[in-house]
């Protein structure tokens, strides 16, 4: 059974568009990446699916059933972490969580606390006081506290520090092990790499692409920036690299988004005398701006 | 159909303006009926019967007011008790719908194993609790302000516990309004603002529908007309209010329900 399946889905706000024909199926026990630029429509998809506004058209199900529009018993099976966490200020981190477990039947708070270990979270401190990351920490836990079948976490990385970040795929990880979805959304791409088994590409409310993580466009390419001292060299002679361009604001500086393994790249660019040289894997957005920005002006959608 | 885990958690993150406003409610009601023994013995009777009937009766304010603490009680202390409990009603209401959009707690709230349905019902059950305990401890401050000080062997608790009962019924009234057209907007300003002006509003068109005969109508659009707390306090049942002050309330409450319904939550 699919835990998330669409079909047609979307999302017009009067004439903006939020979202378009967004057909996705995503398997129990994936682990499912999201991701686009800003603005693409990840956060409209999520609170479509989960029914928090209603789509213009199309339909979405989790585990066979419709996603109700005025809430329900499905939630029940569902843990949501969102981009931006804001709480009741009058609560403790503590009175939160106490509230949550309200919602359901827990049989024990070994789990809670579990949590609160390995995010290293003091509940006890006033929600105000609380710093974007704890305030995240805190979405988590009050999120996967009813040890939900399905966790969809919008931007789950952001304002987390890189060991709480690195822990918190870790449990994403252990409770894939057991069976449960993960669907996130993201714009950082090693989040991707090391987690996911499929991912969904979206770009101005259209999926672009959906595949396995290994098919994932430009995990071959590689952004060289450097510095060449001496003579320059012709266009011609760097085009045997990749796609070479000098740096305006720097000069002697060319950033070259090359395809070539790595043994062969290295080879060739040492016959340079440099003075600067990184090799860097593209962010998503350098992804985004070199496969997709010519096919969209092209009119194609798809590199499928 | 509720969710008590709402329903005490709303009380617990109300409880300190429920205290405030109470309070607020008991220091009117100790000022303004504390004060009935001077305004009797300053002859505001004979005064008042000078002014013209527009001015007094627009105000509410007879001259048999001042002659029987019940109806002053009731016709002036709690007509200006009601439009703060009413203003009260509307932006508690208000904020209880709107403040999950405006703080972003939708996201917390919304997606629980809850319909959206029960959790209005829930809210507005949290609602009635505390609209209860204002106007419960406005009538035992009442009754012990009026029986054992004021007026002992006139102030009638059973008038002005009719009295009392309008004026909540009145504030339920308000507070479906408010439950009304609080899925419309997103931010706990704008149902304040919503709540003050209505509640000077009702208060505005019961005076000028008292005032002047060719603007009778609009007394109609004020809950303060339905209450009528004057005649209550005088031991007559208001009859039109019974049936429609509820009727206003469990309408704004479905108007709610499935104007929440259709809401979408976006940023």
């Amino acid at each position: 059974m699919n835990a998330i399946e669409t079909a047609g889905l979307a999302k017009y706000y009067g004439k903006n568009r939020g979202v378009i024909d967004i057909d996705l199926q995503v398997k129990e026990g994936e682990i499912f990446g999201f991701i686009g630029p800003n603005g693409a429509g990840k956060t409209t998809t999520i609170r479509l699916l989960l029914g928090l506004i209603r789509p213009t058209s199309g339909e979405a199900r989790l585990f066979g059933q419709p996603v109700p529009a005025g809430g329900g018993k499905l939630y029940a099976k569902i843990g949501y972490v969102p981009s931006e966490v804001t709480y009741y200020p009058e609560m403790t981190g503590l009175d939160l969580l106490n509230y949550a477990n309200g919602f359901y039947e827990l049989e024990s708070g070994h789990w809670v606390e579990e949590l609160t270990e390995r995010l290293q979270f003091d509940p006890e401190k006033n929600v105000r006081t609380y710093s974007h990351g704890n305030l995240k920490k805190l979405c988590i836990i009050q999120a996967l506290m009813h040890q939900p079948q399905l966790v969809i976490l919008d931007e789950p990385g952001s304002g987390l520090d890189p060991l709480i970040r690195k822990e918190l795929f870790d449990i994403l990880e252990e409770l894939n092990q057991k069976g449960v979805t993960i669907f996130f959304s993201t714009h950082v791409l090693e989040e991707i790499e090391r987690t996911c088994h499929r991912v969904a590409m979206i770009k101005d409310g259209r999926l672009l692409q959906v595949g396995p993580v290994d098919k994932l466009p430009g995990r071959d390419m590689h952004i060289v920036v450097m510095k060449i001292a001496g003579s320059q060299p012709s266009k011609v002679e760097l085009a045997r690299i990749g796609e070479a361009e000098e740096i305006p604001a720097k000069p002697e500086y060319y950033r070259i988004l090359s395809r070539q393994p790595v043994n062969m790249l290295v080879t060739n660019l040492s016959q340079y005398k440099l003075d600067y040289l990184r090799i860097s894997d593209p962010t998503l957005e350098e992804i985004f701006m070199e496969l997709y920005e010519p096919a969209v002006k092209r009119g194609q959608n798809s590199y499928v | 159909m509720f969710s008590l885990n709402i329903i005490f958690t709303e009380v617990r993150l109300n409880k300190r303006s429920l205290l405030i406003w109470t309070a607020v409610l008991a220091i009117v009601i100790l000022v303004y009926l504390s004060s009935f023994t001077f305004m009797e013995e300053m002859n505001l009777v004979e005064m008042i019967e000078g002014y013209p009937d527009i001015f007094t009766t627009g105000l509410g304010m007879g001259p048999e007011m001042f002659g029987d603490v019940n109806v002053y009680h009731g016709g002036l202390v709690m007509l200006y008790g009601l439009l703060l409990a009413s203003i009260y009603a509307m932006m508690l209401a208000g904020s209880m719908v709107s403040r999950d959009s405006d703080l972003g707690t939708v996201e917390f709230l919304y997606t629980r194993p809850l319909t959206r349905t029960t959790i209005l019902l829930s809210k507005v059950l949290s609602f009635l609790i505390m609209m209860l305990f204002l106007w419960v401890v406005a009538y035992l401050f009442s009754a012990i302000i009026g029986r054992f000080w004021v007026a002992p062997d006139e102030f009638d608790l059973g008038a002005q516990l009719l009295a009392h009962l309008m004026g909540l019924l009145a504030c339920l009234a308000a507070g479906g309004v408010a439950f009304a057209v609080a899925p419309l907007i997103n931010r706990v300003q704008g149902t304040t603002s919503v709540a003050i002006g209505l509640g000077f509003a009702f208060f505005i068109f019961n005076s000028i529908g008292n005032m002047y005969d060719p603007l009778r109508f609009v007394k109609y659009l004020s809950i303060s007309h339905y209450a009528d707390l004057t005649g209550a306090s005088s031991g007559q049942v208001p009859a039109a209010g019974l049936i429609v002050l509820p009727l206003v309330f469990l309408a704004g409450v479905a108007i709610g329900t499935v104007l929440l319904n259709r809401k979408d939550f976006t940023d």
